[in-house]
């Protein structure tokens, strides 16, 4: 377990706290337990996407195409439950299925094909809405079954079911970065693709399988939205992607590849929604939100990358003498 | 004798890290047309030096005084300004532009509208290699050059500034024979018009052959520095590790008569050309050239990089083929690779991380990994092969070059790799580091593994090798025991190739 919770979540992990404590100060109804629960609503979809987003990163990859992915998705699982007839319990492991089968796509694609994710995925940002609008005339297919809304407002023992959903998604990445080999290897391959070759590890079959759970994790998302809305649009989940790849940087993942803790990013969407959350009880309009959310992600990033500097100048505030006897110590052998 | 004004003197410079006093009191003094040795271990406080002394960083104290008046060297640009040119071991030159373009970086000539003269670029860039005697083409694109060639791009940049200083750090670390002889020939011309030369090198025989004085560096401070004396190594030696080090290469005879690997008639269109070896289980075969002998490309057409278009290779008596990389990992066959950054180490990784990145197979059933297993042999080779056990909590980028090549031979020793082919595996590391690179081999060899050696450092070929294959022209002219080869056959081995012109040879 120390694997998993190591040094790189304290940062999120103050982030997170700092921002709520500032939130629940200004904000009266904040700490309400409907607003509680509530929240976990809020961050349940992007979160789960964000699992599929970061494990891309962390083979320095990135995915853009997942809001896009969500639109297509829920109205093919409008399709299939408005027109086709498909029962639900078999519609839905057929929407993970197909968001799986689109990710192995552009893992193929962008791994065997050697084209860049930001360009394959940015292709499926603009085609997959494209596809959603193909159904039904573009329009949004509503009321679809009233067994699904259960899936996104349902409780256990007084718990919203998206917060076990996030538990357990959760619990499996992080069991699968730091326990499994293909977690090692997508590390590897993100730290140093050459490197990784040369030790025998394929790294194209790496790189596109994280494409390949990106697309599910997406669907998972998609359900959700879906769900919770009973609904499909090809509206959907527009910018849902940025938001996703945001909570990734202000968990710490580097765009570099090959550094970052998965559970950092549900961290970092929970700072993200906690913020939103602020902002919509104080009524701010969503201009003030888009603006406030480019700072995060800003600070997120600038923080870690001077880093170093910080940390200088924190000890050159915290006693000149404690750095002055360490500076006569040798270095060892 | 008249006593000269030292162009830059350099007194009782200090710079602290975090933890560490980098350089302690360091004082060097370069006269004009002197080539002055900087010597040291790793850690030792070369770096910092020569950070400090190319403006890269500020002394905590001291003063450095330029033709004897005190100045300051504020950042590189001032450095430069100063005509201080400083080639530094990590290439700062831009892979992507041609190697005129890399020459005048930053210095492009213009013409008066204030657009880049690109006929002078072509021009001046080609007078310059022309002068160097280096046969490359400014219009080249810089990637595509070799890590020698691109050295030499390096120094080309440093001589077009017209540099009155010039700092070499480890300058040769990936260098040919007969382009040592070059570059040496080069500084001695440079240093006879009045350029002054610092240079930082790990290879003593070559410090011997070129330096006029030495500074000699340990823990931060000079221990030694000699003035018009002659330069003797093992003094050098000595005074660097500080303890003598009778072993310098602490080789064991473990070469057995079974074949394991024996490949005929090898070609690929890198330019292998018919190459064949026969390779025994726990010995060492070196494969002695030049750089550009074809050498490299053997290895990368033994593991599969390169894809063969002729020849065979077989294991134990069993054709094998090897289409890729992982072909010839699954086969038992690990490259070590000369450029270990690039190549070798995951920086993202500790010690762990990277020692078992090649057996995460054997390491985990049903995919989950045994990290036990993973903790406990890493804490076992850090502690046999000495790597600081700052390795185990720390990524690899905070350790030395030696404690990395360490660790990335330690990979194939944890793997399951019956055949190793170490490139250049002591390049740009430390003596003390060297050793235990040699004793690491012969701990290989010991458990019956085999290891095809790539080493421009003649005597370790000769040293550490049982057998050494002569390469020239992409195929293998002759191997022949190692006993029964000098430096001086090494050497003219190189000529050869370098002098001669390319002939057919039958394999």
């Amino acid at each position: 377990m120390k694997r998993i919770f190591d040094t790189q979540l304290i940062g999120p992990f103050a982030a997170m706290v700092i921002v709520a404590v500032i939130v629940a100060l200004t904000t009266e109804r904040f700490l309400n337990p409907g607003n509680l629960s509530n929240l976990s609503l809020q961050v349940s979809i992007v979160a789960l996407i964000a699992i599929g987003s970061t494990i891309v990163i962390f083979a320095a990859g990135i995915d853009l195409s997942s809001g896009s992915m969500v639109a297509l998705l829920t109205m093919i699982l409008a399709q299939f439950l408005k027109f086709m007839g498909i029962p639900l319990s078999l519609a839905v492991p057929m929407i993970l299925i197909v968001g799986g089968v689109l990710g192995l796509f552009i893992g193929i694609i962008t791994a065997y094909g050697r084209i860049p994710s930001f360009i394959t995925t940015l292709a499926g940002l603009i085609a997959f809405r494209g596809m959603a609008l193909t159904f039904n005339n573009g329009s949004p297919i509503f009321s679809l079954d009233p067994a699904l809304e259960p899936i996104f407002y349902g409780k256990l023992a007084g718990v919203p079911l998206p917060f076990f959903y996030l538990v357990f998604f959760y619990a499996l990445a992080a069991f699968a970065m730091n326990y499994t080999k293909l977690g090692r290897e997508i590390y590897a391959v993100g730290g140093n693709p050459a490197a990784a070759l040369l030790t025998g590890i394929n790294v194209r079959k790496v790189q596109a399988t994280t494409f390949v759970i990106a697309g599910f994790m997406t669907a998972v998302g998609a359900i959700l939205m879906s769900a919770r809305l009973n609904s499909g649009s090809p509206n959907y989940g527009q910018t849902l992607e940025l938001q996703a790849i945001a909570a990734a940087v202000v968990g710490g993942a580097s765009l570099a590849g090959g550094r970052g803790n998965i559970l950092a990013t549900l961290m970092g969407a929970m700072t993200i929604v906690i913020v939103q959350n602020g902002l919509n009880l104080n009524a701010a309009p969503s201009s003030v939100q888009n603006i406030v959310l480019g700072l995060i992600i800003l600070s997120a990033v600038g923080i870690d990358m001077w880093r170093a500097e910080l940390s200088s100048l924190m000890g050159r505030f915290l006693g000149k003498g404690a750095s002055k006897r360490s500076n006569t110590h040798k270095k060892g052998g | 004798m008249t006593i000269q004004t030292p162009l830059w003197e350099f007194v009782d410079i200090s710079k602290a890290y975090p933890g560490v006093l980098a350089n302690d009191k360091v004082n060097i003094k370069l006269l004009p047309g002197s080539i002055h040795g900087l010597l040291g271990e790793n850690g030792c406080g070369k770096s910092t030096m020569i950070k400090t002394l190319s403006g890269v960083q500020q002394p905590d104290s001291g003063t450095i005084l330029h033709n004897g008046h005190p100045t300051l060297i504020n950042d590189p640009q001032m450095a430069r300004d100063f005509g201080i040119a400083t080639v530094f071991q990590e290439f700062s030159i831009v892979p992507t532009l041609s190697v005129g373009e890399n020459i005048f970086l930053g210095n492009m000539p213009r013409s008066q509208y204030g657009i880049i003269d690109w006929a002078r670029v072509h021009n001046e860039a080609a007078r310059v290699l022309a002068e160097m005697n280096v046969d490359i083409s400014p219009d080249i694109i810089t990637a595509r050059l070799s890590v020698g060639e691109q050295q030499l791009v390096e120094i080309a940049k440093a001589i077009a500034m017209n540099a009155r200083m010039i700092i070499l750090d480890e300058p040769t670390a990936a260098l040919g024979e007969d382009e040592i002889e070059r570059l040496h020939e080069l500084l001695r011309n440079m240093s006879r018009k009045g350029t002054s030369i610092l240079y930082v090198s790990h290879r003593l025989d070559e410090v011997e052959r070129i330096v006029d004085e030495v500074t000699i560096l340990r823990n931060g401070r000079v221990v030694r520095a000699s003035g018009e004396t002659k330069i003797n190594v093992s003094e050098i030696v000595n005074a660097m590790v500080g303890e003598d080090i009778t072993e310098h290469y602490p080789k064991e005879q473990n070469a057995t008569d079974t074949i394991v690997l024996e490949a005929t008639g090898l070609a690929t269109n890198a330019g292998v050309t018919g190459a064949s070896l026969q390779l025994r289980k726990g010995e060492v075969l070196g494969l002695g050239g030049v750089l550009g002998s074809g050498r490299t490309e053997i290895a990368r057409a033994l593991f599969g990089t390169d894809e063969l278009t002729a020849g065979r290779i077989t294991l134990k008596g069993k054709a094998v083929n090897i289409r890729r990389e992982i072909d010839a990992i699954r086969a038992g066959i690990a490259l070590v690779p000369e450029n270990r950054k690039y190549d070798g180490l995951f920086f993202n990784f500790r010690a762990a991380g990277n020692i078992t990145a090649a057996s995460l197979a054997g390491l985990s059933r049903f995919g989950i990994l045994n990290l036990k297993i993973e903790q406990d042999a890493t804490r076992d080779l850090i502690r046999d092969l000495e790597i600081s056990s700052q390795a185990e909590e720390k990524t690899v980028n905070f350790l030395s070059g030696g404690n990395q090549q360490k660790i990335v031979i330690a990979r194939w020793l944890f793997s399951d790799s019956e055949i190793l082919i170490l490139d250049e595996p002591t390049q740009g590391i430390d003596i003390g580091a060297k050793i235990a690179v040699y004793k690491l081999m012969n701990k290989l060899t010991r458990a019956g593994k085999s290891i095809i050696l790539i080493s421009s450092d003649h005597d370790e070929l000769l040293a550490m090798s049982d057998r050494i294959a002569i390469v020239q022209h992409g195929t293998i002219t002759r191997i022949t025991n190692a006993s029964e080869l000098t430096y001086a056959d090494l050497v003219r081995a190189s000529d050869d190739v370098s002098h001669a012109k390319p002939q057919e040879f039958s394999a």
